[in-house]
């Protein structure tokens, strides 16, 4: 089956969780992506969630965090403090349609693998540049964490609890938004190449990419000099809208009612006909009193599951949906009939369900997301052998050298990621970072786990 | 004058609202033609505010500037069989439908995919609904704050003690955007070796899910759910918290690198560094109370940017929390030349947010968003309608 990037080779210097996603999306869309790690400097995610929290022996071949943003892929090990390591991948560029790195700023130029020097190589490559804050101005330089760029976008400013400070949404933002971003820009500029044989530099700034998020309070900005207040899970345009407590412990139905037609549906499905009229009545009135009619609808939805509810309210055309936690999200009928979970088989871990990285479904074709992580290493001979035609004494050497390998030196003190690669799970559970600790998640989820 | 990546690409948006409309604003910043076909009432986004003084009127938007900058606007009623004949005329020289209707919607107005293919084979027909056009939740209606509920994405932001928060700025709507736009290009790309278009189905549902950190995978793997905690990570890093300065807010983040002589220093007390809590990174994540205790009062006496220059000279990676008349006025986004201003009749200057992204051989460009059916007659012209029909398709309430 011809898929989208069928034929097209991508040089993969990125590491953790933006750059990934961007290339993992090429990946599943048909591209050859060779992921370049270091002995020194693996990608820090093969850390992070170890199946049945057991970090054992090449722990690092069997994360799932690793799994999610890097499968498919192929990996080389070249440890760039040898200069014989730089040049090989100056060879593989020739090889390489896009090259794709998430360094600081001018660690690229400081090996000579700056757009320019690529283009010496090959004129038509394609680069791509994921940082922080992008390749120029007064921020560039700045040490950029994920955690920190949500909030730098603006994103946090307008989001938070009804007169409460700033908060970020549990994941890093802007992570995954700027990798999408960088796959559409990249598949930009193979159409361009495409037209005219030309290849050219991206320069994506992940806190320039997530800043559009924001339009709305840009705009009030720019139109009337007015700051948006925090609105909780309110809406700008529609009145009742918010998040209300269900039966349990914690469960929870989000509820907006656009209209009268919504309304009165509403009213009837709750068996409260006599809320449709008086002050509740109209569109005003529902705005003036959004805080009694919170209460009000508390009061009915703090006695229902919120499923029941979710299915009652949309049957009768109210738009509601139960929030779900991750377990909920894994086991919910409307994403696996939608396969949104592809089931790896990942070796040494087993089937795990893993969620797709486009949610989008093709007529014509279907992305190639299905494939395992690479083991560290784990395609060095396949490609510096079978593309660059390295010699069996050249890889002998290299590997003694430890220029190229397949297990990490301890470039980060191991103890502190011991911490990382077994997770206190317990405790989480009593500080309440987590909700829940299944045994049974296997059966569960219907999986079986190799004990190792 | 710069070539653009997109040139001769040609969309016809019949999208509403914010999703299918930024991902067309995508497509037009690249220099695809984008017609957005609007109801002659214009797309229901142009009722939203905000407007200046909080006056509503169809053309001074400001979201629906920023959505939809760079593109043409006609008005066509495609309820009636005589907006689709136009519709079809202007489909024959295209190659990308967005659209934004519920599931069965187009179909019904014999707009489907299904029933334009044989007509328009190379059409890359892309729909985007909140929860997609299959599956037990398609007929749901929706919008953010639900796709983000069913995503897991807002079980787990907010705090503890209280609800599920969902993120500001209608992110389901912006991620569903991008998630089409690259769906899309992929289908272009698709379409240059096999001549075909094809039907592409986004949910916005799924394209939060994809951005999901570990959440799932928890679970899949240690059988943990992951719950809201004041934002925290999971992974056990700490602190990497959003604290309140003297002005405003700041991003306090220690990073590999930070703990424990750089903070001490930052915080001007350097005998802080033999402090366990600064020393040992288990300690600080589960006694983060007491460390807080050491950091707030330093932090509730000094200003944001203060301490972000003196951090990140210190290689500690802290952030800022801009808003967005901090954005505005931002000298970094200054120098990279984030926003441009654009002109517009009825708004006057208005800075756009404008690069998302750049691109060397074919900068992004940004124009003004269209009136209500400004469009209308040039783009009809060009697809053979003469003056007199013109005019009779408007007085029929067709265009």
């Amino acid at each position: 089956m011809t898929l989208p990037l069928t034929g097209v080779r991508v040089l993969d210097l990125t590491q953790v969780y933006a750059g990934p996603t961007c290339t993992r999306i090429l990946s599943d869309l048909g591209a050859d992506v060779i992921k370049l790690e270091g002995l020194r400097r693996m990608d820090i995610t093969r850390n992070f969630v170890m199946p049945e929290n057991t970090g054992k022996g090449d722990y690092w071949n069997r994360s799932g965090y690793f799994l999610l943003r890097n499968g498919g892929k192929k990996s080389i090990t070249l440890d760039f403090s040898d200069p014989e390591a730089v040049e090989l991948v100056k060879r593989l560029v020739p090889y390489a349609d896009v090259v794709a790195e998430s360094f600081t700023p001018r660690v690229m130029a400081k090996f000579g693998l700056d757009y320019e020097s690529l283009k010496a190589i090959k004129a038509e490559i394609i680069m791509i540049s994921l940082s922080g804050y992008g390749q120029t101005g007064p921020w560039r330089d700045f040490t950029a964490y994920g955690m920190g760029l949500e909030p730098a976008s603006g994103i946090s400013s307008v989001t938070g609890y009804r007169d409460g400070p700033p908060l970020r949404t549990g994941i890093s933002f802007t992570d995954p938004y700027s990798g999408v971003v960088g796959a559409g820009a990249v598949l930009a500029a193979l159409h361009y190449r495409r037209r005219t044989g030309k290849g050219q530099y991206i320069d994506l700034s992940e806190h320039e990419s997530a800043i559009p998020v924001t339009g709305f309070a840009l705009m009030d900005y720019a139109l009337n000099g007015r700051m948006e207040p925090r609105i909780g899970n309110r809406s700008h345009w529609y009145a009742p809208q918010g998040c209300y407590r269900c039966r349990g412990d914690d469960d929870w139905l989000a509820i907006t009612i656009r209209d009268d037609t919504e309304w009165e549906a509403f009213c009837h499905a709750t068996g409260h006909p006599e809320w449709e009229n008086g002050r509740f009545g109209d569109v005003l009135g529902r705005f003036q009193h959004h805080d009694e009619l919170d209460e009000l609808i508390s009061s009915w939805t703090r006695d229902q599951d919120q499923m029941e509810a979710m299915h009652l309210l949309q049957t009768v055309g109210v738009v509601a949906a139960a929030v779900l936690n991750p377990k909920q999200v894994l086991l919910d009928p409307h994403l696996r009939q939608r396969d949104f979970f592809d089931m790896i088989d990942q070796p040494d871990v087993g089937a795990r369900p893993v969620s797709r990285q486009l949610g989008a479904k093709f007529s014509a074709f279907q992305p190639d997301s299905a494939r395992p992580a690479p083991k560290l290493g784990e395609h060095n001979r396949e490609v510096l052998q079978g593309i660059l035609g390295l010699s069996d004494e050249d890889l002998a050497r290299l590997q003694e050298q430890k220029v190229i390998g397949d297990t990490p030196e301890g470039a980060v003190p191991l103890d502190v990621m011991r911490m990382f690669v077994q997770w206190p799970t317990t405790t989480f559970l009593q500080m309440g970072s987590i909700a829940g600790l299944d045994e049974d998640y296997r059966e569960q989820l219907g999986i079986g786990g190799n004990e190792k | 004058m710069p070539d653009s990546a997109l040139a001769g690409i040609r969309v016809v948006d019949l999208s509403q609202g914010i999703a299918g409309p930024y991902c067309t604003r995508l497509l037009a910043d690249l220099g695809a033609e984008v017609i957005k076909v609007e109801p002659p009432e214009g797309d229901y986004a142009r009722r939203f505010g905000p407007f200046p003084d909080d006056i509503p009127h169809p053309d001074r938007g400001g979201l629906f500037l920023h959505l939809n900058a760079n593109k043409k606007s006609v008005t066509l009623d495609v309820e009636t069989q005589s907006g689709r004949v136009v519709l079809r005329k202007l489909l024959a020289n295209s190659d990308v439908l967005v659209e934004s209707e519920a599931p069965g919607v187009m179909a019904s107005r014999e707009l489907g995919y299904e029933q334009l293919k044989e007509a328009f084979p190379n059409l890359v027909y892309c729909s985007v609904t909140p929860f997609g056009q299959t599956g037990p939740y398609a007929s749901f209606k929706g919008n953010s704050l639900t796709a983000m509920a069913l995503s897991g994405l807002m079980y787990i932001t907010g705090d503890p003690d209280k609800e599920p928060l969902c993120t500001g700025g209608e992110p389901a709507e912006y991620f569903g955007a991008l998630h089409a736009w690259v769906a899309i290009l992929a289908a272009l790309e698709h379409r240059s070796q096999t001549s075909a278009g094809q039907h592409i189905d986004v949910s916005m549902l799924e394209a939060l899910g994809c951005a999901d950190e570990y959440n799932t995978t928890m679970y899949a793997y240690l059988g943990a759910i992951r719950k809201r905690f004041y934002s925290r990570h999971a992974i056990p890093t700490y602190p990497s918290e959003i604290f309140p300065c003297r002005d405003g807010s700041i991003v306090v983040i220690g990073g590999a690198t930070g703990f424990p002589l750089m903070m001490a220093i930052l915080i001007e007390q350097p005998e802080m560094e033999n402090n366990p809590l600064f020393q040992n990174l288990w300690l600080r994540f589960m006694q983060w109370e007491k460390f807080e205790e050491v950091l707030r009062p330093y932090l509730a006496e000094h200003d944001w940017e203060d301490l972000l220059t003196r951090a990140q000279e210190l290689r500690v990676p802290f952030a800022a929390v801009l808003d967005a008349r901090t954005l505005l006025e931002n000298p970094h986004l200054r120098e990279r030349g984030f926003f441009e201003e654009v002109e517009h009749p009825e708004l006057g200057r208005v800075p756009v947010a404008a690069h998302p992204f750049r691109m060397s051989e074919t900068p992004l460009r940004v124009r003004r968003s269209p009136l209500l059916g400004e469009h209308t007659h040039a783009v009809l012209a060009e697809v053979g309608y003469e003056g007199e029909d013109q005019l009779v398709l408007r007085e029929r309430g067709v265009t």
